[in-house]
């Protein structure tokens, strides 16, 4: 007795202390995705790398809304979105305690505006996103006299774009009525 | 309307009571087995709930907790309703995983139900893929209201139009993703990002012989070999990069 009592005295206590002492998880523990709304330029990165589809994405055309939805309870932690994001708007964090009495705890949504095209009046993609690209094209060394043909580029659709190309392309070619190389 | 009311007041007084003696009945209905494992490491004398007075029990008829595993399939329906049945009244129903909370990874198979929430009332949704024994503890003292939740329904709404701003001021965003590309190659995501932030924050200051010189004397100082070799590789694409912008330039 007096023998086990010391042996077990020598191999002090291996059950941790948890729910009443905080639990130290391993480094790269993949834990809790934390959204950061700041950062976010809804771009879909990580509604198309998820996986389990925990991030989803919807666009409101009518109200110009598209909307970011995370259900932690879908979500399995494989960190895919943390990777894909290129703003870095969302990344996993230690966190693991996650369980919740009501569903509605287990969600988080974000809406981010969407752009009006200035040539057709439809929205079409995020006002966050369009301003990422300017200034992104700006640390490249965007030019300043460049600066403002390319904002008012990027706030018209892509239907408007092509259609304004192919209107200007005609123009170029057939200016004086007549298409080159034909009968005159 | 009248029985549901009278069972919420039976279960709340059944937290009261059963702090110290919480029979647990396991109902798998289809998952993967990862849930059963970590439930097994929980159990362990590492974590002891037997401490906190949590015992897993071989049949329905003793339990006062179902813990339901597993994204509902059509086949383990029945059998998962004849398991909440058999169990006495009041009971706690437990979603654990994320195919118990939600279906999880299968919540489009074609014979997945959804989660556990599916078919019964659920007290708790542990989620988790799988959660961890810690989790497993944290959830059933949430079960037992002996905790308080941490994690809250999140809303963010943009009112007015935002800027975002690369995340490396200061550098061409192409070689910022050559080099990111190369460092998250070279030593996976997690690290990669990491050692990429730490070289970007070097060529942030512009001149290319003040950051040759410096990353050289990085790269000597590092006692780690493999991060001395990733940083130069990393070196060597802005070298390149360099010299190609100045050939251009000239």
């Amino acid at each position: 007795m007096l023998k086990l009592l010391r042996k077990a005295l020598q191999v002090g206590e291996a059950t941790v202390e948890y729910p009443f002492k905080p639990m130290e998880v391993a480094p790269g523990f993949r834990g809790k995705p934390v959204y950061d709304f700041s950062r976010c330029i809804a771009c879909g990165a990580c509604a198309t790398a998820c996986p389990p589809n925990a991030i989803t994405m919807d666009c409101d055309l009518e109200r110009g809304i598209k909307s970011w939805n995370l259900n932690y309870g879908r979500c399995i932690f494989c960190g895919r979105c943390d990777e894909v994001c290129p703003t870095g708007a969302i990344a996993l964090s230690e966190e693991f305690e996650l369980a919740a009495a009501r569903k509605e705890d287990l969600y988080c949504q974000a809406k981010i505006q969407l752009c009006k095209c200035i040539s057709c009046g439809e929205y079409f993609a995020p006002c966050r996103e369009l301003e990422y690209v300017l200034a992104s094209l700006e640390q490249a060394g965007l030019s300043e006299s460049g600066h403002e043909g390319w904002k008012q580029l990027l706030k018209v659709c892509p239907e408007c774009r092509r259609r304004k190309a192919a209107v200007s392309a005609a123009g170029a070619l057939g200016g004086t009525g007549r298409v080159p190389g034909g009968r005159q | 309307m009248d029985q549901e009311l009278k069972l919420a007041e039976l279960k709340a007084r059944l937290k009261k009571v059963i702090k110290r003696s919480v029979y647990i009945y396991r109902v798998d209905c289809g998952g993967c087995n990862g849930c059963e494992i970590e439930i097994f490491a929980a159990i362990s004398p590492v974590y002891d709930p037997e401490r906190l007075g949590m015992k897993v029990v071989s049949s329905p008829r003793h339990a006062d907790v179902l813990l339901y595993t597993g994204p509902m399939t059509r086949a383990m329906r029945l059998p998962a309703i004849r398991a909440y049945q058999a169990a006495p009244d009041p009971k706690i129903v437990v979603a654990y995983g994320a195919c118990g909370c939600s279906g999880g990874i299968f919540h489009d198979c074609y014979s997945v139900w959804g989660g556990a929430d599916s078919i019964f009332p659920i007290d708790v949704y542990i989620p988790g893929c799988p959660p961890t024994p810690a989790a497993t503890l944290y959830g059933m003292a949430i079960a037992l209201d002996l905790l308080q939740q941490k994690i809250k329904g999140e809303q963010f709404v943009e009112r007015e139009v935002t800027r975002v701003v690369p995340r490396y001021k200061g550098v061409c965003p192409d070689l910022a993703r050559d080099i990111e590309r190369e460092a998250r190659r070279l030593s996976g995501y997690l690290h990669g990002r990491r050692i990429a932030a730490q070289y970007l924050e070097f060529v942030r200051e512009g001149d290319p012989l003040a950051v040759d010189r410096k990353i050289k004397e990085l790269i000597k100082q590092e006692k780690d070999p493999r991060l001395a070799e990733i940083f130069l590789s990393l070196h060597k694409i802005y070298m390149q990069k360099v010299e190609r912008v100045g050939r251009n330039a000239g």
